[in-house]
């Protein structure tokens, strides 16, 4: 299974992603999460080590570095996952397919495009799941290209701006033929603005609640996993966990 | 030597750049008038000089131009000499309130969800109700800039008469030639509250419309955008992009019009790691480390806030409303913040104008 996660900057994408694959991990499935934002920051939402974030080298640099181009890399995406991959609890295996830390770098966006869409389309999920946290926007969207059998969750917070990349992220798998799209309402303050929220997006919903104990882990850089499991939040994405298995 | 060179399209795409400049740079010196015009066509040599560094200083970049990248160079910094001659003799005072009199170039970075939008828009606007003429941007293929100032949507997209296709230029188009970066404002920007005038990157279609590749609207937007900013000299204009988050557009250097940078940081520890990976890539522009919607949180280590936008519900709940902040909550605890900012920006109301009696004719 694959699951594509999408939405505006700030809506809450890692954390959910985070979040969600410890639970799918601690279901007994075999996780890849990919970090496919050009400043990945998915480690800390599973519960790997800050330092170890801050410092984890991105596919795309290590491919530069061993003088691939950066439209053309060649290496087979199960190799990479083995040599650039970083160990997260519960066995899963994050990966991070870009990121831009100097003026002086050649070009990586292309670069970051093309390793998503090669982790994301062509990495046989088989009998594991593979996590994508998607850059924020809807670029991404369209490199990953969902399919059919993929699950697309558009998370958006409540702010009329981020419901409405939501929404067109909706659409967007829509056309790209994704069968299961499902609307993640993050940090929902009442019933109200989820269906509000819902009427939107016009797919299957989730709701998260709002959940300080999550925004607390988020100020000290901890994965609310690790600081809170029992927190409103963390359940809520455990049942999508099983909703999404299902 | 006098043999005609070869350009490849990259080459000559950098030429065509080069001759557009200094048709601004001779439209800046045909309308100078007064202390303040002088200082602003020495500025704009400053800030063109500085991008062309960019390319000079990878010797990969346009080998076959590089004798005219150089050539540029010296005519850049002869317009900037020129303006230093022009004001040589006026008195310090007189000088500095004349600098303090120029338009703000103002660039807005951070994390995705820190608050860029609204502060851009918010600031765009005080600037306006403060007299003065306001370019706001918007280079986030996710448009949200256009709502916080007041403005549906869709306004804003760049028609097809401001950008022409280049096969040199990154994704194959760039800004009319037919005019300068400030006519193409006047003529074809969405026109704001407050009069603020706003250009974004149009609107990402469906997927059928090309959407992420090189013909949706935002990839043949951005260059032209991009390098609309750059030429932007006038005096008596504030300019103001919105960037898309994370490190993509500093990387780019889509701040490169920009003399100040405003990098806005979230409680989030990770949003503290996003500003750590972008301040570098700033470190030559005026930077302030604004922090916003923290609560009783401290600063994240190694960056002190110059700035504090508090948490605030109440605008929380206009942004749920998808309204203009400085309509919907002007007196908000954040808003308030956010004026107090714009000030830092305005210097002192007797200083606001040229001493010169002489007004800049637009």
């Amino acid at each position: 299974m694959k699951i594509a996660v999408c939405g505006k900057g700030g809506s809450g994408k890692s954390t959910i992603s985070g979040a969600l694959a410890r639970h799918l991990a601690r279901q007994g499935h075999k996780v890849i999460a990919l970090d496919c934002d050009p400043n990945p920051n998915l480690g800390i939402s599973l519960g790997v080590p800050r330092e170890s974030v801050e410092s984890m080298s991105p596919i795309l640099n290590a491919l530069l570095d061993a003088g691939h181009t950066h439209k053309d890399p060649k290496i087979e995406a199960e190799v990479l996952l083995g040599r650039y991959g970083v160990d997260a609890p519960e066995g899963i295996r994050l990966v991070a397919t870009g990121k831009i830390e100097r003026p002086s770098n050649a070009c990586l966006c292309c670069g970051s495009h093309n390793t998503t869409r090669q982790f994301f389309g062509e990495l046989p999920a088989d009998d594991r799941i593979v996590l994508a946290d998607l850059e924020a926007g809807l670029n991404d969207l369209i490199w990953a290209k969902p399919g059919a059998n993929d699950i697309v969750l558009a998370v958006t917070e409540g702010s009329a701006k981020s419901v409405e990349i939501a929404r067109r992220a909706c659409r967007l798998a829509e056309e790209l033929g994704v069968a299961r799209i499902i609307g993640i309402a993050n940090r929902t303050v009442s019933d109200v603005d989820a269906k509000r929220i819902g009427e939107e997006l016009s797919v299957e919903m989730f709701t998260v609640p709002e959940d300080r104990a999550v925004e607390d882990a988020d100020h000290l850089g901890v994965a609310a996993m690790d600081a809170d499991p029992s927190s409103p939040a963390m359940v809520a994405i455990g049942e999508l966990a099983q909703l999404i298995t299902r | 030597m006098g043999e005609p060179i070869e350009l490849n399209k990259r080459e000559a795409w950098a030429v065509q750049c080069m001759d557009r400049q200094l048709v601004v740079m001779e439209d800046l010196v045909a309308r100078a008038a007064d202390i303040r015009s002088w200082l602003a066509l020495e500025r704009q040599a400053n800030s063109y000089a500085r991008h062309l560094g960019t390319w000079l200083a990878k010797e990969s970049i346009f080998p076959a131009a590089r004798d005219r990248m150089r050539q540029h160079q010296s005519d850049l910094a002869g317009y900037a000499q020129r303006a230093c001659d022009e004001v040589a003799g006026v008195d310090p005072d007189s000088l500095e309130a004349a600098r303090a009199a120029l338009g703000v170039r103002l660039a807005v970075i951070g994390k995705g969800g820190a608050g860029k939008t609204v502060t851009s828009s918010t600031l765009a606007r005080l600037f306006a109700q403060n007299g003065r003429k306001v370019f706001a941007a918007d280079l986030d293929v996710n448009p949200g800039l256009a709502i916080s100032l007041g403005l549906p949507a869709s306004e804003g997209g760049l028609p097809d008469g401001a950008i022409e296709e280049h096969p040199g230029s990154l994704y194959g188009w760039q800004l009319t030639g037919d005019m300068t970066p400030i006519e193409v404002v006047e003529k074809f920007a969405a026109v704001a509250p407050d009069d603020v005038r706003f250009l974004g990157l149009g609107k990402i279609g469906p997927a059928s419309e090309g959407a992420g590749t090189d013909k949706s609207a935002a990839k043949q937007s951005v260059a032209a955008l991009v390098h609309l900013l750059l030429g932007i000299g006038e005096p008596d204009w504030d300019v103001i992009a919105d960037l898309e988050a994370g490190p993509t557009t500093p990387f780019e250097r889509y701040h490169a019009f920009s003399e100040d940078v405003v990098v806005v940081v979230g409680p989030a520890w990770r949003s503290a790691m996003t500003a750590r990976r972008l301040l570098p890539m700033v470190e030559d522009r005026r930077s302030i480390i604004v922090s916003n919607r923290f609560r009783d949180e401290p600063d994240h280590p190694g960056l002190a806030a110059r700035f504090r936008i508090p948490f605030d519900p109440e605008l929380a709940e206009v942004e749920r409303q998808g309204l203009a902040p400085l309509d919907a909550c002007p007196d908000s605890p954040a808003i308030v913040a956010l004026t107090r900012l714009a000030s830092l920006f305005m210097a002192p109301p007797g200083r606001r104008r040229p001493t010169s009696n002489q007004e800049v004719p637009v």
